[in-house]
Formats: structure tokens, sequence, C-alpha cells
């Protein structure tokens, strides 16, 4: 089965069917589940830079939403005073992304929970600045845009255009993230995530690329930014709030931390969870979530990427029981909680 | 061994084009959303029943008032069904469905469950609580043409510009008329009075102070210090010395924090500071604000009432509180566990909406819209009698008429002069 | 004058509802290694405890008792059957953890008592003192009293007490102490116990003031991790000066900088707690962390 995966053909069959279905998805689906298509992808791209510089790089950051909400603000923003669509996707980008070097410049020297601590007081401090500007924030009332209609020439209705743009742009955002990952940066960040004195004496400064890692996250929180308005229609302060960074966290850990796949199956996560929670029981949604979290945490400690893993575990485990008292080759953590039988002291080939 | 490959590409190329074939071709998109003409019905009502959506914060500091938004319209909506139902005007009886999403008070949430409940099909969105959710949506149903009404907040952004947002309006007199009321009451005062001001830092604080500073623009009223919180504060003891350092003879409290208000109250008196104070009318009760604050040490306690409050022995042989009570005990009490205003209010919505169904001759949005908005001098259940219903204006909400009151040990008894 | 010692007074109060919880941190970070993001949930669902208790009519005294034995055994639960399974792995995952108890732990308080704020009965009584024309109340003084009790009596179990040892070690290097024959399995549940009670310390201290609701202490976590962060994440005397010091600061800045004002007064502490991490990493008393290569 690993096999039949690996080959290239199979690969760009597979990838060439999601490609369909991405486009044709829309096209089929009611607005609502456009909708929710698409925050899957405004929420992948922010966990993609969170995942960059927590899960790659390893630097804690409980501030994405702070990034998040800098840049939903600037393309509010630029909108409502009629900028030209890339050049607010531009300043959607940058300036997060300097806000967040410059934060790092400051604060990468710190280790651990002091760098949390930082990270946090970003959406701390963003919530009462973004109310005390209501001239270019709207205050608490948040401001409501009104923009990317569908083009008459597309024939498509505003929410299908919308998820179009959007998938666009967190595709082509998650090509450039998946490149720089698996390049020389990233192994970079590898190294500094797992010892920065070896880093060190390998001739790489750790400083150097913290402060990278939180720039690229910056950029890519501003960027999913500028998506959420697009899709949203509107933001407020509440987009800044640390509860919004916190489950960010719980979303890049939950779908699998340093893995690509799991940035998407973490947004999906993210979106998903609470619609399901209110599908259930409405007057007990905080309940019904956590225990989710927990229960998938429990059984999926590496995330909801490792879950084919698990299931290849799991059976080999169940093979493996009935074969010889061959000892369990070191790393392979069969699953705790199955049945143990008892070894079988027949040698079966 | 080349065979069995091809022939697994085959089938695999063959699997990916024929799905995307049945997706192509297969189901067309359901056109979900306001349809405009008159002659057919509008989605989520029958000949039968009729289905209605509410997204409110059922978790999180706001789930109390939230719970409640739901609860009181919940309760009064089933008595009724319970009884058979309600009746149209054109000629039918329905049963009224309410479905309720927990939105957390966060905008995209609140976003999402109203596009949710649109796609399951929901007639009308009504008596939601909160302001930057409601403003997330309000572009949204009226571009749809989805009735968003009967809003449980006093913000004046949902029902003073009515032509503009045709199909969205609030329910409760506004923030603005709070402080309004009140500050016409000390300019008709006559003297020379100083105020201090106690506000939230958002617009629910400063539409209470553009009330207060209207009313007495031109009298001798002053306002000597202001100061701000956010919700989130743990208290506000700083900003009680702040303003008690200016000795004033009023403070305006305008927070909305149950335990906050009652810090307030307790803080003031304990540095000696005793003016007459103005309280918001969802944070008044005397059982859980002014008893626990001891109010009774200040000279005179002000608030606004717009509902009678079913638990006060005042309003025990009410033959309104008396109904209401028994739907609360067979069906709200079932999403909300504690008493806010907002229950009562809500109930109230129920009566209102009930009078738009009268007024309904087509089971359409659009003529639902217009007989909500034809309701004029009606008196709500759960209302003071002060309180009237009309819809009639395009720059106010649905209630109208708030009764300035002043605590007297007890309860709250009318009052005309400061 | 008297001015600006109310407001350095109350400043002392307030940061000492923050203080009490950065304690429970501190004690989880010294003997587990982990931050416990569910502190205050886990402290407001055994104070409710207590508030079930007091509704039925014990007196406040016996129900905290039972709110303590309460909490402890919660923690312990807790660090047995749902943090384990996370020490000792991807420490990101751990945190998650937490915040997922967090969020379920809030559930079930809402799904038992509601989300509306309640009364708790205090154990002080609500009058103020007069001291020099400061005013003061007996509630701030008896929260501060208490605060600094418990503060030394966790120093002196860390620093004095063979189980403060013991506590620190499994902390330190999980395999040395467990092959040095300490009962690290036991001792973990202990440390966690003893954070939950005094988390339900904090929370009975505070809940008079705060009124009770499932998310009473969400915002004072946010401070209080502010504060044992900032005093450095192994000392109790630290994260309650630290906390003093938000309090204070925070007071002072919206009192005397009118361009800060009320809702940007909670910017200071941060930029200061910022300025003083990037000039010493290891916090005010916090101890310099040395790794070998």
């Amino acid at each position: 089965m690993k096999i039949f995966l690996a080959r290239p053909a199979v690969r760009i069959a597979i990838a060439a069917a999601f490609m369909v279905l991405f486009v044709v998805a829309p096209l089929v689906s009611t607005p609502f589940l456009n909708y929710q298509f698409s925050m899957i992808a405004v929420f992948a791209v922010a966990l993609l830079g969170l995942n960059v510089v927590m899960g790659y790089a390893g630097q804690v950051s409980l501030g994405q939403s702070a990034f998040l909400g800098l840049g939903a603000y600037i393309a509010a923003y630029g909108v409502s005073h009629d900028w030209p669509i890339s050049v607010v996707f531009v300043l959607s980008c940058v300036i997060p992304a300097a806000v967040g070097m410059l934060v790092a410049l400051a604060a990468a020297r710190l280790r651990g929970l002091a760098l949390a601590m930082v990270t946090i007081s970003l959406p701390i401090i963003g919530v009462p600045l973004a109310k005390r500007f209501p001239e270019f924030t709207g205050g608490s009332q948040g401001t409501t845009v009104s923009w990317l209609n569908a083009p008459g020439w597309s024939g498509l209705a505003d929410d299908q255009w919308r998820y179009y743009v959007v998938f666009v742009i967190a595709a082509v955002l998650f090509v450039l993230g998946r490149n720089l990952v698996r390049g020389r940066i990233g192994r970079a960040f590898a190294i500094v995530k797992s010892n920065e004195a070896v880093a060190l004496s390998m001739g790489i400064s750790p400083y150097r690329y913290k402060v990278l890692a939180f720039t690229i996250a910056s950029l890519f929180g501003g960027a999913a930014g500028f998506l959420y308005v697009a899709i949203v229609q509107y933001t407020s302060p509440e987009t800044l709030s640390f509860a919004t960074s916190i489950n960010l966290v719980a979303a890049m850990v939950i779908g699998g931390s340093a893995s690509i796949l799991g940035t998407i199956l973490g947004a999906a996560y993210y979106i998903v969870v609470p619609v399901l929670a209110g599908q259930v029981d409405s007057t007990r949604t905080a309940l019904i979530s956590g225990a989710l979290l927990l229960a998938v945490l429990f059984l999926l400690p590496h995330g909801l990427v490792s879950l084919p893993r698990r299931i290849v575990q799991l059976v080999n485990g169940i093979r493996r029981r009935g074969r010889s008292t061959v000892i369990d080759p070191p790393g392979d953590n069969t699953a705790r909680g199955t049945a143990v039988e008892p070894e079988s002291q027949e040698q079966t080939q | 061994m080349k065979n069995s490959l091809f022939s697994k590409r085959l089938t695999g190329t063959v699997a990916v084009l024929g799905t995307a074939a049945l997706l192509v071709t297969g189901c067309t998109r359901a056109d979900v959303g306001g349809s405009t003409s008159t002659a057919t019905a509008s989605p989520g009502i029958t000949d039968t029943s009729l289905s209605l959506g509410i997204s409110s914060p059922l978790s999180g500091p706001t789930a109390g008032p939230g719970s409640c938004s739901v609860a009181g319209l919940d309760s009064y909506l089933e008595a009724k069904n319970a009884t058979g139902g309600f009746e149209f005007g054109d000629g039918k009886t329905r049963k009224v469905t309410l479905t309720h999403l927990d939105d957390a008070y966060d905008p995209a949430k609140a976003l999402s469950n109203f596009k949710q409940l649109v796609n399951d099909g929901i007639f009308a969105y009504v008596g939601a609580l909160g302001t930057p959710t409601n403003a997330a949506i309000m572009p949204v149903a009226n571009q749809e043409k989805v009735p968003q009404v009967l809003l449980v907040t006093g913000a004046t952004a949902f029902s003073s510009d009515q032509k503009a947002n045709p199909w969205t309006m609030g329910l409760l007199p506004t923030y603005y008329d709070e402080g309004h009321t009140f500050g016409a009451l000390l300019a008709g005062a006559g003297k020379p009075l100083t105020v201090a001001v106690l506000a939230q830092n958002d617009d629910y604080g400063t539409d209470y102070v553009k009330g207060l500073t209207d009313a007495i623009a031109g009298s001798p009223v002053k306002i000597v210090d202001k100061a701000t919180y956010e919700p989130t504060d743990t208290t506000l003891d700083g900003q009680v010395t702040q303003l008690a350092a200016s000795k004033a003879d009023v403070l305006m409290s305008a927070v909305s924090v149950t335990p906050l208000q009652v810090g307030v109250l307790t803080k003031a008196q304990s540095l000696g500071w005793l003016p007459r104070i103005f309280l918001p009318s969802n944070t008044a009760t005397p059982a859980t604000i002014l008893k626990p604050g001891n109010a009774g040490a200040y000279p005179a306690v002000y608030s606004t009432s717009l509902s009678k409050v079913p638990a006060s022995p005042a309003f025990a042989n009410d033959a309104d509180v008396k109904a209401y009570n028994a739907a609360f005990a067979a069906y709200g009490s079932k999403i909300a566990s504690v008493y806010t205003p907002h229950c009562a209010w809500s109930y109230a919505e129920g009566a209102i909406l009930e009078q738009a169904f009268k007024g309904m001759k087509a089971p359409t949005r659009a003529s639902f819209m217009e007989a909500l908005k034809s309701i004029k001098g009606f008196h709500a259940p759960m209302l003071l009698s002060t309180a009237v219903v009309d819809t009639t204006k395009s720059d106010q909400p649905a209630i109208s008429g708030l009764a300035l009151v002043a605590y007297n040990g007890t309860g709250y008894a009318p009052v005309s002069k400061y | 004058m008297a001015y600006f010692i109310q407001l350095v007074v109350e400043g002392f109060a307030t940061g000492s509802i923050y203080g009490a919880l950065a304690l429970a941190i501190v004690l989880v970070k010294r003997a587990t290694g982990l931050v416990n993001f569910a502190q205050g949930a886990m402290a407001v669902l055994a104070t409710f405890v207590a508030f079930g208790l007091t509704q039925a009519g014990v007196p406040l005294i016996l129900a905290m008792a039972v709110a303590f034995a309460f909490a402890f055994a919660f923690g312990a639960g807790v660090e047995r059957f749902v943090v384990r399974r996370f020490e000792g792995g991807d420490p990101d995952t751990a945190v998650v953890a937490t915040i997922g108890l967090l969020v379920f732990i809030t559930g079930v308080a809402a799904l038992i008592w509601g989300y509306e704020p309640r009364q708790f009965p205090s154990l002080f009584p609500l009058q103020s003192i007069d001291i020099f024309g400061v005013f003061v109340s007996v509630r701030s003084l008896g929260t501060i009293i208490v605060l600094v009790v418990v503060m030394v009596l966790l120093q002196t179990l860390f620093r004095l007490t063979k189980l403060g040892l013991a506590m620190r070690a499994v902390a330190d290097n999980p395999q040395s102490a467990a092959l040095s024959g300490l009962p690290v399995s036991r001792l973990l549940m202990v440390g966690w116990g003893l954070a939950a009670i005094l988390g339900t310390v904090a929370g009975v201290l505070v809940a008079p003031q705060l009124f009770i609701s499932p998310g009473m202490l969400d915002f004072a976590l946010v401070y209080a991790l502010a504060a044992a962060i900032l005093g450095g994440l192994d000392s109790p005397i630290g994260a309650v000066v630290a906390a003093w010091f938000i309090g204070v600061v925070e007071n002072l800045a919206a009192a005397y900088i009118d361009v800060i004002g009320n809702d940007l007064k909670i910017i200071v502490p941060f930029l200061a707690m910022l300025i003083i991490l990037i000039v010493r990493p290891e916090g005010l008393f916090g101890r310099k962390v040395v790794v070998r290569v």
C-alpha cells in the first residue's frame, strides 16, 4: 500500500483528483458549505504561519491572532478606502511581518516561557489599541466592508467567487510554505529547534533564524487576515483576541505540528468542531469541544495527521500478537489500551 | 507486472474522472436564500409551521443574558404552540419553532451560525443578543433579504437607519435613550450638579455618555470626570478611586457586568463618597446588585425600568408574571438557569412576533416585515405599562418608553424629579 | 498624596488576586515542569464545590475544607489520568492538553451551575479601615496576608523540606529521581494536588469580589502567568512580588498618565515585563538556567 502511494503517477492522480474536487465543489455546494470551506482555507494559512514558528522552529507563539487581526484591519481599511486590491494584499502581508520582525528582534533572545509571555502580550495589547483608534479600526463596533463581489463575466455567485480567490491565494502560500520548510531554511529551523548550541556550532545563528521564523509566521498571519476579511467581510477587536491564539495553538497540535497536511487538518478541525458541537447541543458547546480535544489528544498525541500511521501500528500490533515472541523493535509504540493477549510460543512464518 | 500496474493507473484515472463527472452533472446547486417573489412562499414557512432561528452567546461571560435571550422567547413560543399555535393574517394557524445556536460572542461564529440557519431554511432570524455579532450579520441579512429583527441590544446602529437596512430592527430602547432619560432628570433639577461618569469602553458606554451629554447640554449640570473600563477588568476599584477624588454629586455607572457593578457600589461608599447613582437597566436588579452592594447607603439610586421582575413580591399576583413563570418553568428553564432581565424582554418579544404574525397576509418574508413594522400602541406582556411597542418609526427600535425609577429599599418606584 | 497611596494600596490588593493564582502555577511548574493553563479552571471548579455546599447550608469554613480535599484529589487525579500521558513528550502537546482541560472543566462547571456570576460568601467582613486617610478594605488586607503566609509556606516547602527537594528532583530529572528510589508517580500527583489546593485558596479569596462563575479566573490567569514568568518561574516570592508590581503599575499608569488612561493601562505592565525580561531573561528572582551541551 505504501509503495503504491509512493509512485509518482499515483500521487499525481490523487493530487489531480483533489484539484478537481476543489474546483468543482463550490459549484455544487450551498453558500454555507462554501463559507466553511473558505474559512478552512483562511485558518489553514494562519496555522501554517504558526506551524512555521512553533512546529518547525520550536518557538512558542501565543500571539498569532494579533497578526491575523492586524492583517484583517489593514485589509478592511484599505478596501473601504478603495485602494487597489493587490496593494491591500501586499500591505496586509508586509506590515504584520514588519511588526513581527520588530517584536522578534527584541524578544528572540528569550527562552521558552518568557518568549511565550511576550507573544501573549501581543493580543492583550492589541485589543485595547484597536478600540482606542476607531478612525482606523471602527472601534469596538468593528468595520464592515463590501468587496470581492463576483464580476459579471464569471457567472458565479459571490460566495463562489470569493472561495476561488481565497483558495488560489492560499494554495500559492502553501506551496511557498512547503518549499520553505523542505528547503535549507526549514532544515536550519529543525536544528535550531532541537539544540541551539549545536546550531551555533554549525554556524547557524539561532537568533537570526528565530527572527526569520517569527517574521514568516507574522506574514502568513497577516495574509490570513486579508483572506478573513474577504470571506467574513467584517472585522472587530474580537478577531485579535487571546482566546483565538489559544485555539489556533490547539488546532495546530490537533492537526499535527511540523506537518503541512497537519496544518490543513488542524484548520478543518478548528472550523468544523464548533459547528458539530452546536449540532449536538448548543447549550453545552464548551463541554463537547473540551472533551473532543482531550479525546483526540489521547488517541492521537501526534495529531490527526498521524492517523494512518496509528492505524498501521494497531494493525501490525494485532498481527504480531499471533506470531513469535520476538521483542518489538524500539520505537514501535504498539497502542496502549489494546487487549494484550499472552504471547504465543509458536514460531509461525 | 506491467499489466497490473497499467490497469491500476487506469482504474485510478477512471475513478477520478467518474467522480468529477458525477459531481458536475449530478446535483445542481439548490438556490437557498430569500425569494423575493410574492406569489411563492418564503423558505421556512408551510401551511402548518414556521421556523425561526437565533444565535446568541450560550457560553462564556455573556452566556447569562444570551441564554435568557433564547429562553424567554422559547417559553412564549412553546406555551402558545401547546395551545394550538399562532393565528396568521392569511387565516392559517401555525406552530412556530425556534432553532438556537451558540456563538460565544464571536462575530465570525455568529456569521457562520446565521449562514447555517439560513441554509437550513429558517424564515426569520430574531432576538439575537450582541452588538458586534449582529453588526457582522447585518449586511448579509439585508443582502439576502432575511429578516434580522427584534435584536436584544440597545445599540443605535440597528434601528437608527431602517431605510438603509430595511430588514434589520432592534428590540430594546437604546443605551442613548437611557443616558438621555437620566440626563433629562438631572437637567430638570435646575441646579448646578457635578457628574462623574464610569462607562464601558465601547459603543455601549459611549452611547450612554452621549445620551447624558446631549440631555444636559445648556443646563448647569456638568460632567467633571470620566473613567472607562473593559468588561474583562478584574475590579473597578482604581477607576472608582479616581472618580471619588472629584467628589461629584452624581455618578453615572454605565457598567454592564454584575460583579463589577457591585464592586463600584461597595467601593464608592468605602471611600466615603456617597453620590446619587444611576445604574443601567440590566445591572440594577435589587437581589443581585443592590443588596450585595449595600445600595441603601446612597442618597438615591436611579435606573430605568422596562419590564416586571418575576421574582419580585410586588408582581406576585400579576397575571402576566404568572403566565411567564408557568411557561418558563415548563420550557425556558431548560435553556437558562439564572434570571436576567433579558428573559422577560425576550418573552415580550414573543408577543410582538405574535402581533406581526396576525398581520401577515401572505406567507412571505416581505409580508412579515410589513406587518412587523405596523405595530403601534401595543403593550406586550411582562413590560411595564410605561413601555409601548411602536415599530412604525424608521429610526427607533421596537420598544420605547423607559420609566425612570428610584430604589426605595425593597424595589423600585417611579420617580419624576431629582 | 493620599490619592497616590490609595492607588498603590489598591494595586497591592488587585495584584494579590493574580499572585494567589500565580503561586499555583509556580508550584506546578516546579513540581512537574509543566505550565498548567487549566489552573484557574480547576480552582474555580473546587470553589464551586464550596459554593454548592454553602448553598446547602454548610458553614463556610467546613465547605472550604471539603473543597480543599476535593481539589487535592481532583488535581492528583488529573495529573495521573490526563496529564501523565503527555509528560516527557512534546511540551506543546502537553500545553494543549491543559488547554483542553480548561475548556472541558469550564464546560462541566457551566453544566452544573450555569454561566451567570453568583454571590459567594466572604471570609472577611465587608468593612473598610481608615488608616491616615487611606481606606483599606478588610477583605483586601485579609487577601494580602493570606497570600504572604502561603508564599512563605511554599518557599519553605521548596527550600527546607524533604518533600520539596524530592519534588524538585522529580521535575528536574525524572529518570535519575526514579533511579534514586523516589516514588515519582506519587510525587507528581502530590505536586498537582497541592497546586490545586493553592488555586482553590485563590478562588475562595477572590470569589466574594469577582462573583463566582465558570470564567471567573480566565482573565486573571493571563496576569498570573505574566506574574509567574516575570518573577522567574521557579520562585514563589518572585511571583507574588511581580503580581504586586503589575497591579500597582497598572493603577498608577491609568490614573496619572492621561494618554494611557484606563483602557490602555494593561500595556504598561506588559511593556515593563518585556524590558525586564530582555535585560534579565530569567526573571526578577529566577535562577539562571545553564544547559550542558
